[in-house]
């Protein structure tokens, strides 16, 4: 059986799935575990054929209708029966080292989640770390668009971005999934900060140099404020202050 | 206080218990025959319909089987060369007022029960008949070109208000009026999923299996007009913007299946009417971009001397070694020198 499953969430942008697949493949590579991958093509306009993506180790799981991004997650974590998940975002390329690093920060007794450091295409950091700022300001990146390399193989911290999130499944329905009231973005924090709950902590790792460019798929950027609204609504005064 | 983790719990709760309230049932009816490679995939993504009939027309590998290992009603039936004619007899065993007909080859994404379960709750009061696009997969690839897609289907409806005709793979006669017919507009709507084809090849035999069984009127025969349906397949069908060279490959099959239908309606009866030669080669390859796609040598080879031609700079070149020429003698007679020199 297939010890990590990768949950892909993708609409259109078929080249640039089949880089992010290019890079997960590689870097699951280094691995001694084997791997699956589940993409949940998020009404395309033209469908992912299982014969298009050539790699036997690829499911799809079609939606027509737009579906939300928790929804289609747990949906996806249904079909699949491995120890490991990891969500990644279709403009997410994983480095050679990416997987073997947070596989190894995944296996420590007490860790519930583990992200990664990602990096703009220009080198600049798009992600380290969530942190929280007071009143409306809320859950934001740390240290977005700086320049700045890791000091320490990891770093905790009360949430980390769902772009690339490595997770046991066990604790993942534990937890009931992602909490599919949100339209899409923020249902990663909100399953964060439930994990560090349940007591389990959340981390960080500087996993080699894996690439996001974030937020790619057109129309997906207007989503966010309702969804932040939620947030805000259910969590204010209920996570630290430290951003 | 709600605790996070119960958000979607609760919320899940109070959807299914409204639904519940008025939930339309679905019967899914599905017509087999040696469909052993495709149906798993259709039953797994209706396992969310109320009843399923499968209608199994004397199939020879393991279809029924697996057909009882999902736990449907299996019903069987003798051979026809016509599938839709028979749909009509197996309406009225269905035992829910929704009906849902899939064939074999066909499937519905992962999140169709939930879809076709909101849409006979929106529309259920005020509509009959649902028409559902589909994607067609021929030879590995998605079609999006004109003549394939949206391609919208009538396979769901309320029981009574479709009848399909004595034929193969033609739009049934609908009983009800245009403004209960509900229309699914692409995209992020409903879709039927069909893999129709592995090659060109199969795709090739099928449509002549098609025309050979189809029914063809007594009267009214013209092979000018079966002609003209070509020419119109052609336009219709090509649309290499979207689907590429595969596109052009299917236009010109669809096309030479209507001239092949006239030839076999002719035959049918009895070859007396005359065909008009001047019709016989109808197809030409002319493409709606023949400069991308047909490149021909000779043009291509014109075109670049026209443009060689066309360069300022070459021109005032030959102008000016001859103006030095004319002018001045003492650099001709010094570059004969040289040249006597050099090439001794």
């Amino acid at each position: 059986m297939n010890t990590l499953c990768a949950i892909i969430v993708s609409r259109g942008l078929d080249e640039m799935l089949r880089f992010c697949l290019k890079s997960f493949f590689e870097s699951a590579d280094q691995l001694y575990e084997s791997v699956e991958v589940i993409i949940a093509d998020n009404a395309s306009p033209r469908p992912y054929t299982e014969s298009s993506l050539s790699e036997r180790r690829i499911r799809v799981l079609r939606f027509d209708v737009q579906t939300r991004f928790a929804v289609a997650c747990n949906r996806c974590v249904k079909e699949c029966e491995t120890k490991k998940l990891i969500f990644l975002n279709n403009d997410v390329f994983l480095d050679r080292s990416s997987l073997n690093k947070m596989l190894q920060n995944s296996c420590r007794a007490g860790i519930g989640v583990v992200g990664s450091w990602l990096y703009f295409p220009d080198g600049r950091v798009q992600h380290r770390g969530v942190v929280f700022g007071h009143g409306d300001i809320g859950p934001y990146h740390l240290n977005r668009g700086q320049f700045l390399d890791p000091r320490s193989p990891f770093e905790e911290y009360q949430a980390v971005t769902g772009a690339c999130l490595m997770v046991n499944r066990s604790l993942f329905n534990q937890l009931g999934g992602f909490n599919e009231s949100y339209q899409f973005g923020l249902e990663d924090i909100d399953f964060c900060l439930r994990v560090r709950q349940h007591g389990y902590r959340v981390l960080c790792a500087n996993a080699g140099r894996p690439m996001h460019f974030e937020s790619f798929t057109p129309g997906r950027v207007e989503l966010d404020g309702p969804s932040r609204q939620l947030f805000l609504e259910h969590w204010r005064g209920k996570y630290t202050i430290d951003g | 206080m709600v605790h996070p983790a119960n958000y979607s719990l609760s919320i899940g709760v109070e959807n299914t218990q409204s639904m519940g309230k008025k939930m339309q049932k679905i019967t899914v009816i599905i017509h087999t025959r040696d469909s052993q490679a495709t149906l798993p995939r259709l039953l797994d993504s209706i396992s969310w319909a109320d009843e399923c009939i499968v209608v199994d027309m004397e199939s020879t590998n393991r279809t029924c089987e697996i057909a009882l290992q999902y736990g449907v009603t299996l019903l069987s039936t003798s051979i026809v060369l016509r599938v839709d004619g028979i749909r009509n007899n197996f309406i009225e065993r269905a035992q829910h007022e929704w009906i849902f007909i899939l064939d074999s080859d066909e499937y519905l994404s992962a999140d169709a029960g939930q879809v076709v379960r909101s849409l006979l709750e929106e529309y259920g009061r005020n509509r009959d008949i649902f028409s559902i696009p589909r994607y067609n997969m021929i030879a590995g690839q998605i079609m999006r070109g004109s003549g394939w897609y949206p391609d919208h289907q009538i396979r769901l409806f309320r029981k009574g208000c479709v009848r399909w005709s004595d034929s193969t793979h033609k739009l049934p006669e609908l009983l009800a009026t245009p403004e209960r017919i509900q229309r699914l507009e692409p995209p992020g709507c409903l879709h039927i999923h069909h893999d129709n084809y592995d090659s060109i090849t199969q795709f090739i035999e099928r449509q002549l299996k098609y025309s050979l069984n189809d029914r063809y009127p007594d009267q009214g025969f013209s092979f000018e007009r079966y002609v003209a349906m070509a020419y119109e397949e052609f336009g219709f069908r090509l649309d290499e913007k979207n689907d590429g060279e595969l596109s052009f490959a299917l236009a010109t099959v669809m096309a030479w299946d209507r001239v092949m239908r006239g030839l076999i309606h002719w035959e049918k009866l009895g070859r007396k009417d005359t065909l008009s030669h001047a019709f016989s080669l109808p197809v030409t390859t002319i493409s709606r971009y023949p400069d991308c796609i047909f490149p021909s040598d000779v043009e291509e080879l014109r075109r670049r001397i026209q443009e060689f031609e066309s360069v300022p700079g070459l021109k005032m070149l030959k102008k000016l070694v001859n103006s030095l020429r004319k002018k001045n003698s003492r650099i001709v007679g010094l570059m004969k020198k040289m040249r006597k020199y050099l090439f001794k």
